[in-house]
């Protein structure tokens, strides 16, 4: 690396870590209010806190049931979605996957609102049920278009030689296809899981306010002006994401990026 | 069992958007191994498919045993398809491999393995039997990829160019080691595709040579070889020498290199032969030639060398006797018995022109 890659790269480190580092001494830092004369703690204790009076524990629980009902759902919609575009005819394919891709780059409070319109229609608005409806639209697209890298290297011949084996179509999937993408597949529902964890938009627009989730939660505490709770429950946010990037980061080590 | 163990009729067979084959038909006998030899994109690999059950016949049927599969799923039909390049489940070790199509049928796992293991032994990979298949060298991974095969008892094997993928010194003995195993199971047809006319004529009890639009040939490797249906399937078969020339319907062909005797109707007819058929050596005083014939050049390969003559205004290309320098003057000796008489290609056809271009 030549020294203006280094200043670069350096630069970069610190545009992406400052933030974060903010955020953390705001979160474990002292919490000093007027007119007291020491400090009254740190924010952590202040979070655990209300933690115990249940709000939290309230917001991460749904944030934590919905993230997994939608990664597990949008992951197997986009299964059967990306398994079929991927032997689908190259015109096809072209146009399903601008399909995937049209929820993942429109603004997620266009989107919001769009399918505010369907869940009134269904009745669905302003319910859990509603919201994560909303979280699977995002989620599969991502999933969609992360299976269908995945699908773009797989031995289809494995399936086929399953087949003249004697294996029926079920067990094809349970006993080929499902084994060979298990990691690819756990991947996936973490990438599903992620996009539903982190949103706001789509939660706040059909959720009305009623479904509570914890970035619902953060903006509550960033409008009231209580930004150490704000930094701490924006810490515990991003820990389930830099995890989750640590164990895709793995698991693509141990594979090589290949299914 | 009596009739054809495996009969395609009136077969179409689509490559992608079109009609790659129309009404092709072929039948298999009881324990009969045949080759579909062809060059590459004219649809061998989708017959076999089609065959299988991988891909719909648009027209036609398929019959195995007698009995019509060709509305059933490829689980159905009782034919295991091999793949160019063996493709084994790589989430499974080799003896659970071997061990899948009997586990899928409902055998129990213990008896499964078992079988699987004497499987194994057969091709003598059992003491790899708990190594991950990726680990397997190319010659180790088509022996699994056989034995799996066999395991799953098919009445049809198709082998879809088996040997392609190979070193070329693993080829030989994965080829002999595997007509040993064909040979000592109860398959009942065998189809091997391959565009490779030795391996064909090596493991086919009968070739079937697939040129564009259907088959051109059906034949034993001998037959085939002496007398190729037509210029075209000489030409492919790479067969080196075809002389034009008139039969005057009186039982002789007149040619470039002289005249011999054969029989049939007045017409312009082809004379074509193999290298082996053509003598070449050194001219003398005494040889009297009706064309001056020089060597234009002289190939050296493993299995002997050839010299290209050039007489009369083509290339003539036969096995040397004696030394027969680039440029010098020869005799030819054209062995009668080995050369076969096509017709001409027609003038629609669009095939390559009768002789070989001068170099």
């Amino acid at each position: 690396m030549d020294r203006t890659s280094r200043v670069v790269f350096a630069v970069l480190l610190i545009v992406v870590a400052a933030p974060a580092l903010a955020l953390v001494i705001r979160a474990l830092g002292p919490v000093w209010f007027f007119p007291n004369i020491v400090p009254s703690g740190n924010a952590v204790q202040r979070f655990t806190e209300d933690f115990g009076g249940g709000r939290l524990w309230r917001a991460a629980g749904t944030s934590v049931a919905l993230a997994t009902l939608t990664g597990a759902g949008g992951t197997v919609l986009a299964l059967i979605a990306a398994r079929s575009l991927a032997r689908a005819r190259r015109g096809l394919r072209h146009v399903a996957e601008a399909g995937a891709l049209l929820p993942v780059v429109m603004p997620p409070i266009a989107l919001g609102v769009g399918v505010h319109v369907l869940a009134l229609q269904l009745h669905v608005s302003g319910s859990l049920v509603g919201v994560l409806g909303a979280h699977l639209i995002p989620a599969a697209g991502y999933v969609t278009l992360y299976l269908l890298g995945v699908f773009s290297a797989y031995e289809w011949a494995l399936e086929d030689e399953a087949r003249t084996l004697g294996a029926g179509r079920v067990q094809v999937w349970t006993r080929v296809t499902l084994p060979l993408l298990r990691a690819r597949l756990a991947e996936a529902v973490l990438l599903g899981a992620l996009v539903s964890w982190g949103q706001l938009a789509l939660t706040l627009v059909v959720g009305g306010g009623a479904v509570r989730t914890l970035p619902v939660e953060l903006l509550a505490f960033l409008r009231s002006g209580d930004d150490h709770l704000a930094a701490v429950a924006a810490l515990l946010l991003s820990i389930p994401p830099a995890a989750g990037v640590a164990v895709l980061a793995r698991g693509m080590r141990s594979t090589g990026g290949v299914v | 069992m009596t009739g054809p163990a495996l009969e395609l009729r009136d077969a179409t067979v689509r490559f992608g958007s079109r009609d790659g084959l129309r009404d092709l038909s072929l039948a298999v006998d009881q324990e009969e191994r045949i080759a579909l030899l062809g060059p590459s994109g004219v649809g061998k690999t989708s017959v076999l498919r089609a065959i299988a059950g991988l891909e719909v016949l648009t027209a036609g049927t398929v019959r195995i045993q007698g009995r019509d599969v060709t509305g059933l799923p490829a689980e159905q039909r009782g034919v295991v398809y091999l793949h160019q390049v063996p493709s084994l489940f790589p989430h499974l070790s080799v003896v659970e491999n071997v061990a899948f199509p009997l586990e899928i049928r409902g055998t129990a796992r213990t008896s499964a393995r078992r079988q699987a293991l004497a499987m194994l032994e057969r091709v003598r990979m059992a003491e790899l039997a708990t190594r991950r298949v990726t680990s397997l060298s190319g010659g180790q991974r088509h022996r699994v990829a056989l034995a799996r095969a066999l395991a799953a008892d098919p009445a049809v094997l198709l082998l879809d160019e088996p040997f392609a993928a190979l070193d070329p010194e693993l080829r030989a003995d994965v080829r002999e080691s595997t007509l040993g195993l064909l040979s000592s199971s109860r398959i009942a047809a065998t189809v091997v595709v391959t565009h490779d006319v030795d391996e064909a004529t090596a493991v086919a009890d009968r070739v079937l040579v697939l040129l564009a639009g259907g088959i051109a040939q059906s034949a034993g490797p001998r037959e085939l070889l002496a007398r190729p249906a037509t210029l075209a399937v000489a030409q492919f078969l790479g067969i080196p020498n075809a002389l034009p020339g008139q039969r005057d319907g009186r039982g002789r062909f007149a040619s470039p290199l002289g005249t011999i005797p054969a029989a049939g109707p007045a017409g312009q007819m082809v004379a074509v032969f193999r290298s082996d058929a053509l003598r070449i050596r050194p001219a003398t005083a005494s040889d009297q030639q009706t064309a001056d014939a020089r060597v234009i050049g002289v190939r050296h390969r493993i299995s002997g060398t050839v010299a290209r003559v050039s007489v009369a205004g083509l290339t003539v290309e036969g096995i040397p006797d004696g030394a027969c320098p680039v440029g010098g003057s020869v005799a030819l000796e054209l062995r009668v018995a080995d050369v076969h008489l096509v017709e001409p290609p027609q003038r629609a056809e669009s095939g390559p022109p009768v002789g070989r271009p001068r170099v």
